[in-house]
């Protein structure tokens, strides 16, 4: 009895005209409940609820990405993964990007649960059984991770916000291209993790983030996190490695560390402590993701941040618009405490 | 041999039964999202007495469509997988032979992986293509098995140890192509560590359950109707000829059967180990080794070890879950090396 009547209700619904895009511009503008279909980057058709009132995150990614759009206040659920910003710890738990609980999802009443491709297809699968919209996004490069953003701040119901955290990102790129100009890219080996060794393949966003911040990739590998063997390195012999460094992980070995681990002294790279660290934002295809690209390039290419420090400055206290955090830290700052602490992440690319 | 009657047979069965309830109850009772009891049987009463307006969305949610959907996933999968162990125990007169120990649970999982990657090419209609993953699961348990048998030979007789070592290596190999596969082809496949350690946690379509009880009783009805020669062929193959056991046939029917049960268990909750060896032993240990009782005891024991044990794999580190292959390997791989320290003193 009680489904028939909800088969009513929906049938009425669906003969109801969908919300075009800017009908929904506000989460808050329409009280009886409405579907929007939307195809999401994975080529899947979503049935989204509007308004989406209840978001639930399945990456640490699609959570900055939350914040960065300011819709925190939706946000009902996360991943244990979900560290930043600090916040987003606090938020209701439902287990790990690759084995979360269906029943704490399905207990919180998402409106939607947003999921990228680290998370696995089962659960997408088994949601969808269970009649919760799962909304998914795919970016392989920085400006994909601008538009996902965008196109996922529409599907929210918040496209001012998408707009303008895309034109921040795309601001500070710009920018930061400006400052770069001409200048010859490093060669770099980026390390996902160090034992085994693994690097990114040329389609994954962070070998763009790479190519933004003025360096390129000795790997050139279509796969996406290939193992690369040593003795490739050293015959590739990057000018820099590149760690991306995060506060939680306490496991992993020190930079100074990693030099004295057997085999790695035949990279000169590591021999001559050539290294940048930068912060574990370059992991995750969100906003933040600027920012790493700028703190890499001002290690990578000093030179190119020297000659105008006033103007540096002015930029630095501007305030942004969109809750993107401010540009790291000076490098001079950065690279003295890493000398002390440099504790690596490794970041592996499982948990971004 | 006690001789059985029927009465003696379903009070074993019906202690079995209570048993199994009260640890649906559990199952039911415990998960990432706490549930009150009091809650629970509100809203069971609610159910019993049709009063659908009064029951809570929470119940509908959690309980009816995700927790009750992977108690029965897990009884029909325990269920399955123990009978398909207590059968291949009694054919290779091996007490450590078990669907997952044999490699017959990787080579019906290896079935299903290619029958997966077959289905975009096949052109078939939905309703076949469904069936296409259990079918090809069983195929390639009923392939691994034979290869398994033929292995396990020597001059003429299976040698126990020769079989183990078979079934052992012959899984490691393909788990082996398994990863292979996985690691080159990608798109809508499911995750390499749910066709090496099984999982319960993806609820499937309502008509699958019934494809999959009415597969497990046919199936494991077929395994019951030679119980009685099984008996026999504990003493041998030979002896059991000489005694008018029909060998050949029975061998059959045991050996098909137990694959398909393997099939139909790997094909929805992947390579779940163990269980077949650990329950029957118990259950040989509790009511002897009649198959006329073994069979059933062991099929609602298996019931009861895959339903407890998937929901400690998702209460101990919820709101994570483990892999409940995870959970059955931890009992059940010491148990399976003292079995075997034991039979080699």
């Amino acid at each position: 009895m009680r489904t028939r009547t909800a088969i009513a209700a929906l049938t009425a619904l669906l003969s109801c005209e969908v919300p075009s895009h800017a009908q929904s511009a506000s989460p808050l503008s329409s009280a009886s409940p409405l579907y929007r279909e939307v195809i999401d980057e994975t080529g899947r058709t979503v049935r989204v609820p509007q308004p989406v009132n209840r978001i639930i995150s399945l990456a640490p990614s699609l959570t900055e990405t939350v914040y960065a759009l300011g819709l925190q206040d939706h946000l009902v659920g996360d991943t244990v993964y979900c560290d930043y910003p600090p916040d987003a710890q606090k938020k209701t738990k439902v287990g790990d990007t690759i084995n979360p609980s269906l029943e704490q999802i399905a207990a919180l009443h998402p409106d939607l649960v947003l999921v990228t491709s680290i998370n696995r297809f089962e659960t997408e699968n088994a949601l969808e059984t269970l009649g919760i919209p799962t909304y998914g996004t795919d970016p392989h490069t920085v400006d994909a991770i601008m538009s996902s953003s965008r196109k996922l701040a529409d599907v929210l119901g918040a496209p001012e916000a998408g707009v303008s955290v895309a034109e921040d990102m795309q601001r500070h790129l710009a920018d930061l291209q400006h400052r770069l100009g001409a200048v010859p890219p490093k060669r770099v080996l980026f390390v996902v993790w160090h034992q085994p060794l693994i690097s990114v393949g040329k389609h994954t966003f962070i070998a763009d983030a790479l190519r933004l911040a003025g360096a390129v990739s000795i790997v050139d590998s279509e796969q996406d996190w290939p193992h690369v063997s040593l003795e490739e390195v050293a015959r590739l012999q990057p000018d820099f490695l590149v760690f991306a460094a995060s506060h939680s992980d306490s496991a992993a070995p020190t930079v100074d560390a990693l030099a004295t681990l057997p085999g790695w002294n035949i990279v000169d790279a590591v021999t001559n402590r050539r290294f940048a660290v930068i912060s574990d934002a370059v992991n995750r295809p969100a906003p933040r993701i600027v920012s790493a690209i700028e703190d890499l390039a001002r290690q990578l290419h000093p030179d190119a941040f020297v000659e105008k420090p006033e103007k540096e400055k002015d930029k630095n206290e501007k305030p942004a618009p969109a809750p993107i955090p401010p540009p790291p830290s000076p490098l001079s700052l950065l690279s003295s405490a890493l000398q002390y602490n440099p504790a690596i992440a490794g970041g592996c690319a499982c948990a971004r | 041999m006690r001789p059985l009657t029927l009465r003696r047979l379903l009070l074993q069965c019906s202690i079995l039964l209570v048993i199994l309830f009260g640890v649906v109850v559990i199952a039911i009772k415990f998960g990432a999202v706490p549930v009150s009891l009091y809650a629970l049987g509100r809203d069971l009463w609610n159910v019993l007495v049709h009063q659908r307006a009064a029951i809570s969305s929470d119940y509908v949610l959690i309980i009816q469509n995700i927790r009750l959907p992977r108690i029965l996933l897990g009884i029909i999968v325990g269920a399955s997988l123990s009978v398909a162990g207590t059968s291949f125990q009694a054919l290779l007169r091996n007490p450590l032979a078990d669907p997952y120990v044999l490699g017959v649970s990787s080579g019906a999982g290896l079935g299903a992986i290619l029958a997966l990657i077959a289905e975009p090419h096949l052109n078939v209609s939905p309703t076949l293509a469904a069936l296409l993953t259990p079918v090809g699961a069983f195929l390639g348990a009923a392939a691994t098995i034979t290869a398994v048998y033929f292995l396990g030979r020597r001059e003429g007789q299976i040698d126990g140890n020769t079989l183990l070592l078979g079934g052992v290596i012959t899984g490691s190999f393909i788990s082996a192509i398994i990863m292979f596969l996985m690691s080159t082809l990608s798109g809508n496949l499911r995750g390499l560590s749910f066709w090496l350690m099984g999982e319960l946690s993806t609820p499937l379509q309502k008509s699958i359950y019934w494809f999959l009880g009415i597969g497990f009783l046919a199936a494991a009805g077929a395994i019951y109707t030679t119980a009685s020669d099984l008996n026999l062929l504990l003493a041998g193959e030979k002896e059991a000829m000489h005694l008018g056991v029909d060998v050949p046939r029975v061998r059959l029917v045991v050996y098909v059967a137990a694959s398909f049960l393997t099939g139909l268990a790997v094909s929805v909750s992947g390579a779940i180990g163990y269980v077949g060896l650990i329950v029957p032993h118990v259950m040989r240990l509790i009511f002897g080794s009649d198959h006329r009782t073994l069979l059933p005891t062991a099929a609602i024991g298996g019931a009861i070890a895959v339903v407890f044990a998937d929901t400690l794999a998702r209460t101990v580190v919820a709101p994570s879950e483990l892999a409940v292959g995870a959970v059955t390997a931890v009992v059940g791989a010491p148990l399976f090396i003292y079995l075997l320290r034991r039979r080699l003193a």
